[in-house]
């Protein structure tokens, strides 16, 4: 396996983990209706639920410099892949509501940092599985 | 990601390579394993810096590894 495919597994799962425990704490933060003094808190939650996803991208760029131009190329073209990934991802969450729910509807608040968050799990699961993807093909083809 | 006007030799060269290995020959120009297979069954056409590299790796010139045939 190279390094490619490895860092491929390791963000996806990576990314799994950190989706489940932002999803649940903002679920929790959501059922506990969170405002005012404790909204400070929040704030404060936020960046640091944030942190994993930082990790994962600075790892992912000192793993890119590792690559070489074969992998660099499919890494690029799956970057594509996953910007494809996070419009639709976007487009079915924001507009599937307002055919569903009618114009004149409302949805609750808490909803918009899970939607941030599905979109950015969205993208680097798109992005590792169109890697893994594009990986076995070729070996397949070999 | 390959080219289907684009030929090489590199498996017939590393044979005559004192019977390279594809990792050798990965390690030699700096690439993984799976690049030098790829470019081997013509799947990927490598980079210009990469080609003189393979060429240099086996002490020829860059048209001794590769051949292009603009009618096909």
């Amino acid at each position: 396996m190279t390094v490619l495919q490895k860092s491929a597994w390791s963000n996806l799962a990576m990314s799994m983990v950190v989706a489940m425990v932002s999803t649940a704490a903002i679920l929790h933060l959501a059922s506990r209706n969170t405002i005012g003094v404790i909204y400070v808190l929040v704030c404060i939650f936020v960046p640091i639920a944030m942190a994993p996803w930082l990790y994962i991208y600075h790892r992912k760029k000192s793993l890119e410099s590792r690559f070489d131009e074969r992998e660099k190329m499919i890494y690029k073209r799956a970057f594509i892949v996953s910007a494809y990934g996070l419009a639709l991802f976007l487009g079915y969450t924001c507009i599937l509501p307002f055919f569903v729910l009618g114009g004149k509807n409302v949805v609750k608040v808490y909803y918009l940092p899970l939607i941030f968050i599905g979109a950015l799990f969205a993208a680097q699961f798109v992005h590792s599985a169109a890697i893994l993807v594009m990986c076995a093909l070729e070996d397949d083809d070999g | 990601m390959g080219s289907d006007n684009l030929t090489n030799r590199v498996r017939r060269l590393r044979f005559d390579n004192g019977e390279m290995t594809q990792q050798q020959l990965a390690d030699k120009v700096g690439v993984t394993r799976q690049t030098i297979i790829a470019i081997e069954s013509g799947r990927y056409s490598p980079s210009l810096p990469l080609a003189f590299k393979l060429a240099r790796a086996f002490g020829v010139s860059i048209e001794d590894v590769f051949e292009f045939d603009d009618e096909l």
